[in-house]
């Protein structure tokens, strides 16, 4: 008997209890989109805060003080100009493209004329504004000249600005009293927007760092040091360098016990990926579950159909049906069941994943579509296996006998 | 397909059917029923018998060992020459396949398919293409008078025609054996004569039938009556003179 015989029994089989296939299939169908959707999700999320994450910059690393893990009550020791130049000698770096040294102070009241609001001042060098990854919108960026001479010169964040001049306005050659000691604005800082990073950095006032060391922290240890790596491939490289030349400088010997941090966009890249790993993986298993769930749907109803049709079944073996094909006609039967509910269910997650979600589209892997066609096709065998035995293994005058 | 199965000279094998000491006992313990006590029984090619008996006697357990769709709980049946119990279940399909018809009493037609398709099924499973299927199905379906009904479903068709659609059904792979358990129990007069008619026509070209029944008239048809009582079995008195008088189990050729 041939195949082509045992799947026409089959279809036919299936086409007789039409609204009970349509409905175990819907299992399968429910299960695999959830599969693509949940997966494509993940992915689409994942992407999108790649992209975010590059907008961070991708080739800049900063460099942080912290309280080392260990030593309780006693400071580590702070991050200096001396570390700055240690950092920029191309011998000892030589992945290391700039280093910036950074004053920051936070809150701090910035005014103009009656407007005034709380800004964070950034005092550093011009290698900041590549190496931070901001963009300058209006006016000029400071010099190293202004940085050696001190020149009170600020740039306004987006935000800032609007604040203090009005929203759009271009404050450059005016003047703003910045914890009442006055400063030039010579430009404003091209608008970020909303997420660009962790803090934002249209609320920022940027000046030479000998203008904030002068007028407002004095001159003493740098609140955080930015690093540009000469490239993206050289992110890594660059921050071993910083770490071994810290380490020496700072007299560490335990990696664990450093009294400063290195942070890149890499390093945040890594970390969100492993969550969004994890992330995907939890909403993999779920859709799993509706698979499974699906199959033990398909077991059902060919266990259902078997005993519905166990008499038919007699007949059959009594006209001579070896059980290899009744055992094949229904293995067939659970198989087309979960194929085509598996193909229907490709086709419904890709339809959901066209609905944009917020900011970011799902994103169907091709290796999600291949891997659930092959479990629903697995499905089928696996969880029709034990009804088609149960139907095959029958003795015929038992069948017969069955009303 | 098995060796020498259907493929054993014919003239070698004087019975088709030779039954020895043939029991079958449903369940066990205290609720054991000894449906037959060690049966024997030959028949030869060509032969109409007919058992007859009371109800719960014992005749359709009979007739399902015969017709492989139950094993004996004792006792040894040779078909064609060939001990059943011998082959594994695939054979014994092969074996109901090709070497058995077999009628029910409730026609047992598969439901929702086509009476073409119903004769055309033992044919699918003797792995016959389909051209050569539709040529035989119709040709099997015509000798039952059935021509022009292929496509009706069984729902379809008067008891009558159903069981003729089982008849040619039964017919179509041209056993060496037909057997039926009581065709025309569920059948009114008009349609009994039809089926009863069939047998004969089937009896004349040769064909081996034996056949349950109750009503003495379809009994007086076959040239030879067999009496199950309680699972025992004895032979009535012949019918029609054409054949000696015999014991069961006593006219068997020295193999
Ligand atoms: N599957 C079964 N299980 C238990 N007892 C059975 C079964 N089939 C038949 N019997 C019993 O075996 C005896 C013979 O039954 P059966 O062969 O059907 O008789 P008949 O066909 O002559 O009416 C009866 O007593 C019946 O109750
Ligand atoms: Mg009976």
């Amino acid at each position: 008997m041939s195949v082509v015989e045992i799947v026409r029994f089959a279809v036919r089989g299936l086409i007789a209890n039409r609204l009970r296939s349509l409905l175990t299939m819907l299992g399968i169908i429910i299960g695999i989109a959830a599969v693509i959707l949940l997966t494509a999700l993940g992915n689409g999320a994942s992407q999108y805060i790649q992209g975010q994450i590059a907008g961070l910059g991708a080739n800049s690393i900063t460099v942080l003080p912290r309280q080392p893990p260990d030593t309780v009550g006693t400071d580590g020791r702070p991050l200096t100009q001396g570390d700055v130049r240690a950092l920029a000698d191309p011998q000892g770096a030589p992945d290391v493209a700039s280093v910036s040294p950074v004053v920051s102070v936070q809150d701090t009241t910035v005014e103009a004329g009656r407007a005034r609001t709380d800004a964070t001042i950034i005092g550093s060098t011009p290698s900041y504004f590549p190496g931070a990854n901001v963009q300058l919108g209006t006016g000029r960026t400071y010099t190293e000249a202004d940085v050696t001479a001190g020149r009170k010169v600020v740039l306004l964040g987006r935000t800032v600005a609007d604040e203090l001049f009005g929203i759009g306005s271009d404050p450059v050659g005016r003047d703003v009293l910045v914890r009442g000691v006055p400063f030039d604005v010579i430009g404003t800082l091209a608008p970020a927007g909303q997420g660009q990073g962790l803090s934002n950095p249209d609320e920022n006032v940027l000046a030479p760092l000998t203008a904030v060391q002068g007028s407002l922290t004095g001159f003493g240890d740098l609140t955080q040091i930015v690093v540009q790596a000469r490239s993206t491939e050289a992110q890594a490289a660059a921050e071993s360098e910083i770490n071994s030349i810290l380490d020496r400088r700072h007299g560490i010997d335990d990696p664990d016990n450093r009294d400063y941090q290195v942070l890149s966009a890499r390093q945040l890249a890594d970390v969100l990926d492993d969550t969004l790993g994890a992330f995907t993986l939890l909403l993999a298993a779920i859709a799993a579950i509706s698979l499974v769930v699906g199959g033990i749907g398909i077991t059902n109803i060919m266990l259902v159909s078997v005993t519905e049709r166990t008499r038919e079944i007699g007949i059959r073996k009594a006209l001579g049906a070896p059980p290899s094909a009744i055992l094949g006609q229904f293995l067939v039967e659970s198989i087309i069941l979960s194929v085509v509910g598996g193909v229907l269910g490709v086709a419904v997650g890709y339809a959901g994943t066209l609905v944009p979600l917020g900011d970011f589209r799902p994103v169907v892997l091709p290796s999600a579509v291949v891997a659930a066609v092959g479990v629903s096709a697995a499905i089928g065998i696996f969880f029709g296996a034990y009804p088609a035995r149960r139907a095959a293994r029958l003795r015929p005058i038992e069948a017969l006998r069955r009303e | 397909m098995t060796a020498g199965l259907g493929t054993a000279p014919l003239e070698q094998v004087p019975h088709v059917l030779d039954v020895r000491k043939l029991s079958k006992v449903y369940g066990s313990g205290e609720t054991a029923v000894h449906a037959l006590r060690d049966v024997d029984l030959t028949v030869r090619r060509g032969e109409y018998v007919a058992v007859i008996g009371q109800s719960g006697s014992g005749k359709s357990t009979l007739l399902n060992m015969l017709g492989c769709l139950d094993a004996p709980t004792s006792g040894r049946y040779l078909l064609e020459g060939l001990d059943v119990a011998d082959l594994d279940e695939r054979q014994q399909a092969v074996l109901r396949n090709r070497q058995i018809g077999f009628i029910f009493q409730a026609f047992n037609l598969i439901p929702r398919t086509s009476a073409l398709a119903n004769v055309e099924l033992p044919l699918v499973y003797a792995g016959v293409g389909r051209r050569v299927r539709r040529e035989r199905a119709q040709a099997a379906l015509s000798l039952v008078g059935l021509q022009g009904r292929e496509d009706h479903r069984p729902n379809q068709l008067s008891g009558g025609q159903q069981q003729r659609v089982a008849v040619a059904r039964a017919l179509v792979t041209t056993p060496a054996l037909l057997l039926a358990d009581e065709p025309t129990g569920n059948l009114d007069s008009a349609s009994t004569a039809d089926v009863l008619g069939l047998f004969d026509r089937l009896h004349a070209a040769g064909r081996t039938i034996v056949l349950i029944t109750h009503d003495d008239e379809v009994a007086e048809r076959a040239e030879r009556v067999v009496v199950v009582s309680d699972g025992r079995l004895t032979e009535a008195a012949p019918s029609a003179a054409e054949l000696p008088p015999r014991r069961p189990g006593t006219a068997r050729a020295p193999r």
